[in-house]
């Protein structure tokens, strides 16, 4: 049963931007229209980020990030309201890219397919330098565990805090930073520690 | 003194805790190079993915979008509850249907199944028939729902009451247009004419009996 508290305001009398996201919940399974289409609005740039981080191609991430918003979509209902639904969101991301990169390796994109966000400060060999680390981080990242990963690109590339990767995770907060450690740990054996110091 | 715990580790590397609230950390070269790893590994990941996040072109958000409308609404389409598919008429009538068919053949042979065993065959013919060959390894026990089935054609069996009763209320006409027993012309022919030598010599010697008995009034209409 749906257990979302009753909004204050009746959703149909605002209009959908002014609705806060229980509200939006709630007109999406009332079937108000365009209800949906907003919520993947708002949230389909750090999904599709979240799932290029776990496959490294936009092609795949693009796929991913359909299948998200589908299930998403699905699984509407039992939404509760006890997290923040950009986290229930990302609860569900983690869960599709470890089952995808759990039966089909991540194909690297190539850098030069890729369209940065440079920053003009930095030089040319600068800038060839990064790409080029940047390349052997998503390799070595790759190769993590699948916890240790999820929680690695949560919190370093999607910002979250111990506590939202935790719900996320569905884990412990130690047992986040603790995943952490150990993720930071291996990526210093992957890379070399040679290179780090 | 007790080394740094991950907790600890992370917490320092990423500022929340100050070195200087460690004491543990102006003690112990192992955490102090420990520190220094994990500072690293976050400062070089960091470094190598900033400002490198994929930006898509600017169309592709509203492809997304698009895209997933399309999943939405073909899922809804295709995923239509159970119920409200059963209810539909053409599937809820043949269901119906069946069920029903299912409940009365049930009831039918109720009385088969619950029948008591037949008694035991006594003739020499069903004696010399149950003995098992020499040599031969004894039969396995018939289930027990056979063994309350009385013989095809015993005097007892329910199945020749139930045809009889059937027969009492129905005329023969009626009872071919009942059960649809009708042959094409010329199909005897094409009967006797795959019976084998040894079968149609059978069906002389029966028909033969047959014309031999007394004619009976027809009295059944």
């Amino acid at each position: 049963m749906w257990a979302l508290p009753v909004p204050a305001v009746r959703t149909g009398e605002l209009a959908l931007d002014e609705l806060d996201e229980s509200q939006l919940v709630t007109a999406c399974l009332a079937g108000r229209a365009g209800a949906f289409d907003l919520i993947v609005e708002r949230h389909r740039r750090p999904v599709y980020q979240l799932c290029y981080r776990f496959v490294g191609n936009h092609e795949d991430a693009s796929d991913l990030s359909q299948d998200v918003f589908l299930r998403a979509y699905r699984g509407l209902k039992s939404f509760r309201g006890g997290s923040s639904l950009a986290t229930w969101l990302y609860r569900i991301a983690v869960n599709v890219c470890l089952n995808r990169v759990a039966v089909k390796k991540p194909v690297l994109e190539n850098i030069d397919a890729r369209q940065y966000v440079d920053t003009d400060r930095e030089s040319q060999v600068d800038r060839v330098l990064r790409k080029e680390r940047g390349v052997q981080v998503r390799a070595a990242i790759a190769q993590l565990p699948p916890k240790q990963r999820a929680t690695l690109v949560l919190r370093m590339y999607q910002e979250l805090s111990h506590e939202e990767i935790a719900q996320v995770l569905g884990s412990s907060v130690g047992a986040v930073k603790a995943n952490f450690f150990h993720a930071l740990g291996n990526l210093k054996k992957i890379l070399g520690a040679q290179d780090l110091t | 003194m007790a080394h740094l715990n991950p907790d600890q580790f992370v917490d320092i590397a990423e500022g929340v805790v100050a070195d200087t609230d460690v004491p543990h950390l102006a003690t112990c070269v192992e955490c102090r190079r420990q520190l220094a790893d994990v500072r690293a590994v976050i400062s070089e990941t960091a470094f190598a993915e900033a400002g490198a996040a994929p930006e898509p072109s600017p169309l592709f958000w509203n492809q997304l979008s698009a895209r997933v409308r399309d999943a939405v609404a073909e899922d809804t389409a295709s995923t239509r509850s159970w119920r409200e598919r059963l209810l539909r008429p053409h599937v809820l009538v043949p269901s119906f249907a069946g069920m029903l068919a299912a409940a009365m053949f049930v009831l039918l042979h109720r009385g088969v199944l619950l029948a008591p065993p037949p008694p035991p065959a006594t003739s020499q013919v069903s004696a010399l028939a149950a003995a098992p060959l020499p040599g031969a390894a004894a039969p396995a026990s018939l289930p027990a729902l056979e063994l309350s089935l009385p013989p095809l054609g015993d005097a007892n069996d329910p199945q020749l009451d139930l045809v009889a009763d059937y027969g009492d209320t129905l005329g023969w006409d009626e009872m071919r247009d009942e059960i649809a027993l009708s042959a094409p012309a010329a199909s005897s022919d094409a009967v006797v004419g795959a019976l084998s030598a040894d079968e149609r010599r059978e069906l002389q010697r029966l028909l033969a009996d047959e014309m031999a008995q007394p004619a009976v009034p027809e009295n059944r209409s």
